[in-house]
């Protein structure tokens, strides 16, 4: 096209020669990738006394408040049905986090393709840790089904292939592992 | 290789193969130093027990009463595997990748090297050229964390021989939050993007390793390198002062790498004729740890100099109530969030000739006193934290709340969770002179 339209931003990395190498080219050991490591990280101990709380709605704000200044872009809470929590630990709740996704990181397994998850798993991290130092139980489930969870926190709606899609971000966001909690929360949704 | 430590050559100036860095107006190289050696810095030493009973058992023996911090500062975690930079920094080290991707065009890969950084969540990031000055003495030193390699026994010119280039990249701490220093939302704001910092950090060593070439971490000073690449101008605080953050900047260790790169250069925005002049950060620092005076030549350098012993000595006695200080960086005219009277400020003082800067800084500091206060005091609210309550005093926690209290702290609302995150940002120079001889 000869006129492009003046509005439309050119992609930044349109002139970047290895940008597509960052994306795309999976890492040759994959103890380079960060990911990897933070998912291979065993869970520390829960607190053994636990915080002074408020009201459900106000613990509710706070986690919010933490996760989005860790990093997530959208968060929310949902209830967890029996199946997906473990049965030896009830834990009632589940703190979903998305963020921003620019490349969908199930298609781009490069090292740059996967910084969604990267920063996914950074906040699942911080935050679980931080609610077993309040002195309650914050399991990262893997297996749990993090977008069905997300659609049930609110945060966007399913599309026929089961993947999330968000106001604010349509399709290109990247659902983070649910932490399931027995925080007392108040869900969203 | 095989020297060892011993035989470390200082800076020569007269070394033709490595010529004394300009590091910009603030930081001279003006005569022979030894390389800096990391055993010997506070740390460290603190960790052998060199600092004194007190210090040794806040590093090793506290935890922390805030559950953020228990989570994100190195050291007074109650189980460390809820911190994340023990993951990260004592992970073993990946291979370099033996398909290397050749590059053609070092400006491009240069480029590319500061986008991917900024992608993976980098605030600032720049190129120095490597100096045997900037490399450390004796082991290699990552803080709560190892690094180890091949080449631990190279001197410091067959370092930088091999990797002439330093990646300097870092995250800035969030300002908001910055402004209630001296207590626990301070900390998070310092902390938070700390381990942000290392995660960055890792991953990018990680991807020039898979682009491969070599990544060598625990290697360079950061502030070094700082300097050289133009992340920032080294103040009177001892902070490296970033044209966009301030001194709201970590200095976290770079990457020595032998990626080819187009290097950076040392930046004039102003820091030297500020610093002349402000003091404000001398006048705020609690433990007079700041000089007052003129730059000092300290191992061959020309800068100026802190005392880290009275300002490390600090911390255990406000472990209580709060983990970082971080007086200096807050009140410092040039941390500032990022806006565009802010630009407009630090364009004013990098365009003005030299000669007219003594001026225009009055200008800007008296600005800066009217609206900030020569001593700064902000009420911050976050979360269930509040920096505004007195010791001793009880207060409401709910943030936002606006409902009236009896004498006793008991709003007129539902909850009843009263007792109060204690803030400490009352006690300034006052409540630290029992410990601290002061000469001003």
């Amino acid at each position: 096209m000869v006129l492009g339209r003046p509005w439309r931003r050119k992609n930044a990395h349109d002139d970047d020669p290895y940008w597509d190498f960052f994306i795309n080219t999976p890492p040759a050991d994959l103890v380079n990738s960060v990911p990897e490591l933070i998912r291979g990280a065993p869970e520390g101990n829960i607190f053994p006394t636990k915080k002074e709380l408020h009201t459900p709605e106000i613990t509710s704000s706070h986690v919010k408040g933490m996760a989005r200044y860790i990093g997530a872009d959208l968060v929310g809470i949902a209830t967890v049905s029996s199946k997906d929590a473990p049965a030896d630990a009830p834990c009632p709740f589940a703190v979903v986090c998305a963020v921003r996704a620019d490349y969908d990181p199930r298609t781009s397994p490069g090292v740059g393709g996967q910084v969604p998850v990267q920063n996914g798993l950074f906040v699942t991290f911080v935050l679980s840790a931080w609610i077993r130092e309040l002195g309650f139980r914050a399991t990262v489930a893997p297996a749990a089904h993090a977008e069905r969870l997300a659609a049930a926190a609110g945060l966007g709606a399913l599309d026929p292939g089961g993947r999330l899609v968000t106001r604010e971000f349509g399709p290109r966001v990247h659902v983070a592992d649910a932490i399931l909690t027995d925080l007392p929360l108040a869900p969203d949704g | 290789m095989g020297d060892t430590v011993e035989t470390v050559k200082p800076v020569n100036e007269a070394d033709p193969e490595f010529p004394t860095p300009y590091l910009g107006r603030t930081v001279r190289i003006v005569g022979r130093g030894v390389n800096v050696d990391m055993n010997q810095s506070p740390h460290p030493k603190n960790q052998r027990g060199e600092l004194g009973k007190a210090l040794f058992n806040w590093y090793h023996n506290t935890v922390s009463r805030d559950p953020l911090t228990r989570v994100s500062a190195p050291n007074h975690f109650a189980d460390r595997r809820n911190f994340i930079a023990t993951v990260i920094n004592q992970a073993t080290q990946g291979k370099v990748n033996a398909k290397k991707v050749p590059v053609s065009d070092p400006a491009a890969m240069t480029r590319h090297i500061k986008a991917v950084a900024r992608y993976m969540g980098a605030d600032v990031v720049a190129i120095a050229r490597a100096h045997p000055a900037f490399m450390y003495a004796s082991t290699r030193y990552v803080q709560d964390g190892t690094a180890e390699d091949a080449y631990e026994d190279s001197t410091p010119e067959g370092l930088v021989r091999k990797f002439p280039f330093v990646i300097v990249a870092t995250t800035a701490w969030d300002y908001d939050k910055l402004q209630a220093h001296r207590h626990h939302i301070g900390d998070a704001a310092y902390h938070v993007s700390q381990i942000k910092g290392h995660m960055v950090l890792k991953a990018l060593e990680g991807y020039v390793k898979e682009l491969g070439y070599t990544a060598l971490r625990g290697v360079v000073t950061p502030q070094a390198a700082g300097v050289a690449s133009g992340v920032g101008e080294l103040g009177r605080n001892g902070l490296l002062i970033n044209k966009t953050f301030g001194a709201r900047i970590h200095m976290p260790d770079p990457i020595l790498t032998d990626l080819p790169l187009v290097p950076d250069e040392p930046v004039d925005n102003g820091v030297e004729d500020f610093c002349k002049i402000c003091r404000k950060c001398a006048i705020n620092c609690p433990t007079n740890s700041i000089t007052f005076g003129d730059k000092v030549v300290s191992n061959g350098v020309e800068k100026y100099k802190i005392n880290w012993l009275t300002c490390y000595k600090l911390r255990p006695y406000v472990h209580d109530h709060w983990g970082s200080c971080l007086t200096c960086a807050t009140v410092c005219p040039f941390t500032k969030p990022n806006v565009w009277w802010r630009s407009l400020a630090v364009w004013a003082l990098r365009t003005c000739p030299i000669p007219a800067r003594p001026l225009l800084v009055r200008a800007l500091k008296a600005v800066d006193d009217r609206f900030w206060g020569v001593v700064s005091q902000k009420r911050v609210r976050w979360l269930d934290y509040d920096s505004g309550i007195k010791p001793g005093e009880r207060a409401c926690t709910v943030a936002g709340c606006t409902a009236s209290h009896d004498e006793h702290g008991e709003a007129k609302h539902e909850s009843k969770q009263m007792i109060g995150d204690i803030g400490y940002y009352v006690p300034l120079k006052e409540n630290t002179n029992r410990f601290v001889k002061r000469d001003v």
